[in-house]
């Protein structure tokens, strides 16, 4: 959040903060997970408020290198954006996420998330309104420019998307081969290095094809794909969803370790209030075509509002 | 009208028509003007599709190793029906030829008849209807499922036009091998009809064979050395070719409603491109033989 100054100077080589909770900082090493996960089954709400309270703003990206001044333009910015399809989709949707930022969309089935990450990424074009990245509009881009401007951007797909007729190396190799002058051996490099990121064994998975993966792994190798060129934005579309809770965990982990370690900024769609709520920087919630709500995921819990409290309720 | 909903952006378009204005229109009016300028962008869509493909032949970066995994798909794995096609179809005309022909006493003129039919417009007709259910429905399928499972979102994403990566290759594999599987197409045949000739009429190898070549040669020459008759036989298969693969991809890439629409794009394919294959031949006979002097 931009009114929130960081802490403390960033460390190199360290994270942002002390682990005010363990259970969040340490988040990145598996050996934890178990217990992790289960310490907050007591009362969800609960653990939530706790989470939020001992927590060091997700924002503030510790080492994470920033790029740009703090009066840059969000990185990520939806302003007034109406869609229709047969009927109305999304009317008058602002929102924006700021360098480093994890903005989560929530939001009802079929309410047009997986849309509006679609606007962003100029799959769709809005039919009035603008999406600009890094403070450039693009609804109006050709089509060979809009391929440019996607090059900043990751997407984790729904379903992962990966290509079934590629292996889950070339998968992944796909942006390297595709955007850059890498060598064969920088390209293997690379992709190793992305498997391990997000906890699959190289030399187990590399040679097998999306159709032999699990649910869970392919997720992960999209989410390999989607950050193989090191993007600076990355979108999410339900990363979690349909997982095991300790694969949830592991991946919201993951999340939140990019924006970290990398000050990457991301969109996540997620129907996962708890793991929502421990990446974001800011929440917006979908409901009825319209942005309900936007704002901090402690702002959301005071709220008053009765349909936000009927959906933070049905947990 | 939102692009996707129009399959715009399957095809990486700009939207170039503004959304209609529905406040000012009655209701009936909206829908009619809709109707009619969906049925003008499908159309536009399809020569787009066509344009671009076509133009991303000869534009980097060449994706060759898809061309020729895709000449081996389309060409090398068709093999089989082709040869079984031609075969039959050489055998069966020499046969009902042979029938006809013997009321005139001309039995010998069989293979004037075969080689006639078969490189004017069996050949080219019959590999063209074969490959359009083999692989034009294969083709649909495939880009059917991967527009589904989001696939082709992905490699947009990832910054590739999908045209350039799935359909150029496609359309320069089917353009090069359809020509090249109606000539063996045709060669069949007319061994086929070499093979019934000589079984059924007892009409000698040579003869055969001679009739073959004069009836090639009878139809005359376009720079003295090239048959009128391998014009024909070449320019079919070669814009049939064309015709298949990018009305493949063309359902295929606008797949919309799940698995379900994917079968619809396969049924689609194989109904358009076998109709299209019958009527633009009409047209092609009709043009070719205004232009080439034909005896
Ligand atoms: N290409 C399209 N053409 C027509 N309608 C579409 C298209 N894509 C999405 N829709 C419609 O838009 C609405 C929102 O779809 P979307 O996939 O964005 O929902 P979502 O919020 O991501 O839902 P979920 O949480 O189930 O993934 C749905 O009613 C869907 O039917
Ligand atoms: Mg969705």
């Amino acid at each position: 959040m931009a009114d929130r100054p960081p802490t403390k100077p960033p460390t190199p080589g360290t994270p942002a903060a002390p682990p005010a909770d363990p259970d969040r900082r340490e988040g990145d090493r598996r050996t934890d997970l178990p217990a992790a996960e289960g310490r907050k089954t007591a009362s969800v709400r609960q653990a939530i408020r706790s989470e939020l309270e001992g927590d060091e703003p997700p924002t503030t990206p510790g080492d994470a290198p920033r790029t740009r001044g703090p009066d840059a333009p969000p990185v990520v910015q939806m302003e007034d954006v109406s869609l229709a399809f047969e009927n109305p989709i999304l009317e008058h949707i602002t929102l924006a996420a700021n360098e480093g930022e994890t903005v989560v969309l929530v939001g009802e089935s079929g309410t047009g998330k997986s849309t509006a990450l679609k606007l962003i990424l100029r799959l769709l074009v809005p039919d009035a309104g603008k999406v600009l990245i890094d403070g450039d509009d693009i609804t109006n881009l050709s089509f060979e420019e809009a391929l440019k401007v996607r090059q900043k951007m990751g997407m984790v797909f729904q379903g992962a998307a990966l290509f079934d007729s590629m292996s889950v190396f070339e998968n992944i190799a796909y942006p390297l081969r595709e955007h850059t002058q890498m060598s064969e051996d920088e390209i293997a490099g690379r992709v190793r290095e992305k498997l391990q990121f997000v906890d699959l064994e190289p030399d187990r998975v590399m040679d097998q094809m999306p159709a032999e993966l699990s649910g869970g792994m392919r997720k992960r190798v999209g989410i390999a794909r989607g950050m193989a060129n090191n993007p600076q934005i990355m979108l999410y579309d339900e990363p979690t969803s349909g997982l095991d809770p300790l694969t949830t965990g592991t991946i919201t982990r993951l999340i939140m370790k990019l924006q970290r370690e990398l000050g990457v900024t991301s969109v996540v769609v997620s129907h996962d209030i708890r793991s929502a709520f421990r990446m974001a920087s800011k929440v917006a919630l979908l409901h009825e075509r319209r942005i309900s709500f936007f704002g901090t995921p402690e702002e959301m819990t005071a709220s008053e509002d009765k349909y936000i409290q009927d959906f933070l309720g049905g947990l | 009208m939102a692009v996707s909903g129009t399959g715009f952006a399957p095809y990486g378009l700009d939207r170039s028509f503004p959304a209609p204005d529905r406040t000012r229109l009655p209701a009936f009016f909206t829908r009619l003007n809709d109707a009619a300028k969906s049925k003008v962008l499908t159309l536009q869509e399809y020569f787009v599709l066509a344009g671009k493909s076509l133009r991303f032949i000869f534009a980097r970066p060449f994706y060759a190793q898809d061309v020729i995994q895709q000449m081996d798909e389309i060409g090398v794995k068709s093999l089989g029906i082709v040869l079984l096609t031609g075969l039959f179809t050489g055998m069966v005309l020499a046969l009902q030829s042979s029938v006809q022909l013997k009321t005139f006493g001309a039995t010998m003129y069989i293979g004037n008849l075969v080689s006639a039919s078969m490189i004017r417009e069996l050949g080219p007709v019959l590999a063209g209807l074969m490959v359009a259910g083999r692989v034009g429905s294969g083709i649909a399928a495939q880009l059917g499922s991967m527009r589904v499972t989001e696939q082709i979102d992905a490699l947009n994403t990832l910054g590739t036009d999908p045209i350039k990566k799935l359909v150029t290759p496609r359309v320069l594999a089917a353009l090069i091998m359809l020509p090249v599987l109606t000539i063996i197409n045709d060669f069949v045949g007319i061994i086929g009809g070499n093979i019934i000739a000589s079984l059924v009429v007892g009409l000698p190898a040579s003869q055969y064979w001679r009739t073959v070549w004069d009836q090639i040669a009878n139809d005359g020459f376009v720079f003295r050395y090239v048959p009128n008759d391998f014009i024909q036989g070449i320019t079919k298969p070669f814009v049939f070719g064309g015709l298949i693969s990018i009305t493949a991809c063309y359902f295929g890439l606008g797949t919309t409603g799940g698995t379900e629409g994917v079968g619809q794009a396969t049924t689609k394919t194989v109904v358009t491109s076998s109709i299209l294959i019958l009527v633009i031949d009409y047209f092609i006979t009709q043009l070719l033989l205004s232009v080439l002097s034909y005896g």
